[in-house]
């Protein structure tokens, strides 16, 4: 045995390993928020069959990996994503699901909805349409896979580098902040 | 024509025989009658315990910003006469009061909490949260016709770069197809 972790090569090694693991074991937060939920069953049942690439639900934020936004957000929804977000834990994965979380859809002149998504919660992967097919939600998962094996997907350490600036979006709209403040 | 509208003129004739108000028959199984803001408990407490219109399917509020005024309008439906009764009322906008009512129907609560928070419509009396749907709003009700709505989301939330561009349907609509757009369109149209 003299080979030790500290050299470089070595390390590549175990973050391949360490990254192939995480991609192919993606555990999705059985969460949804406005109508794109209902584009889950058919992707996650036989017709397309999201397990094929190991996505699966997790039903607790703790054991969760993706947490996947499917739809508008209200303000009152926001609150919960939010608190859903800061439990999972690392490393985390967003998806963004549809065009309202993108620039707010059909309803971006709303009184109640936001309007970026990636201003709240550091988003990985957009994913466009309204309602996206399955077909695309495995296209958007794929390309999420392949960012966590080129080792680029730790947004999860951005938010709690950045977390002020999150904070700060965040309280704009929450006024009534009754949420715990977690020190990671 | 005039024998299938019987049970409808008859109900019509009751209810203002009985009280000061106007009314008329819309079509088969539809009845709307026009009652002051005074007159509504006895009016839906009449209808309810005599003519057998026990449920209230629907309450709805429409913002008559021209006239300066809220309408309520009740609608409620009888199983035996198969007629829907709308009762309708006017308050007045800048003062809305309104007694509360919800000891006629226990329903008529949920949708006095909804106006009170979307039409800031103030019942007397009213039990219940104060906050309904929104949470922490310190804005305008925000259901009624002078709240901006696409002002209130420019100032709150993040206006995403790249949908400038996006305009009215209809206006590229017809300008693919040459047809004129009515004025009553145009009136309404974001573009000015």
């Amino acid at each position: 045995m003299n080979t030790t972790i500290n050299d470089k090569n070595s390390q590549k090694i175990v973050d391949y390993i360490k990254n192939f693991a995480r991609k192919n074991s993606l555990f999705v937060m059985a969460y949804g928020t406005g109508c794109g939920a209902i584009e889950i069953p058919p992707t996650m049942t036989s017709r397309y069959d999201a397990e094929r690439f190991g996505i699966r639900g997790a039903a607790t934020p703790r054991q969760a990996d993706v947490l996947l936004i499917t739809g508008y957000l209200a303000v009152k929804t926001l609150k919960r994503v939010i608190r859903v977000y800061e439990q999972m834990q690392n490393p985390k994965y967003v998806i963004g699901f549809g065009s309202c979380t993108i620039n707010g859809g059909m309803y971006w002149d709303s009184y109640n909805t936001i309007n970026a998504l990636d201003r709240y919660i550091p988003v990985d992967v957009y994913i466009n349409g309204c309602m996206p097919r399955p077909e695309a939600v495995i296209s958007g998962f794929v390309a999420l896979q392949e960012k966590i094996q080129r080792g680029d997907a730790d947004n999860g350490k951005k938010y709690q580098e950045n977390l002020e600036w999150y904070r700060n979006n965040q309280k704009k709209i929450i006024k009534d902040w009754k949420m715990p403040d977690y020190n990671w | 024509m005039d024998n299938e509208l019987l049970k409808e003129q008859e109900l019509l004739n009751a209810i203002t025989k009985a009280y000061d108000v106007k009314g008329n028959v819309i079509r088969k199984g539809r009845v709307e009658v026009f009652v002051k803001k005074e007159l509504i408990p006895s009016v839906l407490l009449y209808v309810k315990e005599q003519k057998g219109y026990k449920h209230l399917s629907h309450v709805a509020c429409i913002d008559w910003i021209e006239q300066g005024e809220f309408q309520l309008t009740f609608n409620i439906w009888s199983h035996a006469d198969k007629i829907m009764l709308y009762v309708k009322t006017r308050i007045d906008r800048e003062n809305p009061v309104m007694e509360n009512l919800d000891g006629i129907w226990d329903q008529l609560n949920t949708y006095e909490r909804e106006f009170r928070e979307m039409f800031g419509i103030e019942f007397t009396g009213l039990v219940g949260e104060k906050e309904f749907i929104l949470e922490d709003w310190d804005d305008m009700p925000p259901m009624r016709r002078d709240f901006d709505t696409v002002q209130y989301s420019k100032d709150h939330y993040y206006f995403r770069p790249g949908r400038e561009d996006a305009k009215d349907v209809r206006k590229t609509l017809t300008d693919r197809t040459g047809e004129e757009i009515p004025d009553y369109a145009t009136k309404y149209s974001r573009e000015k």
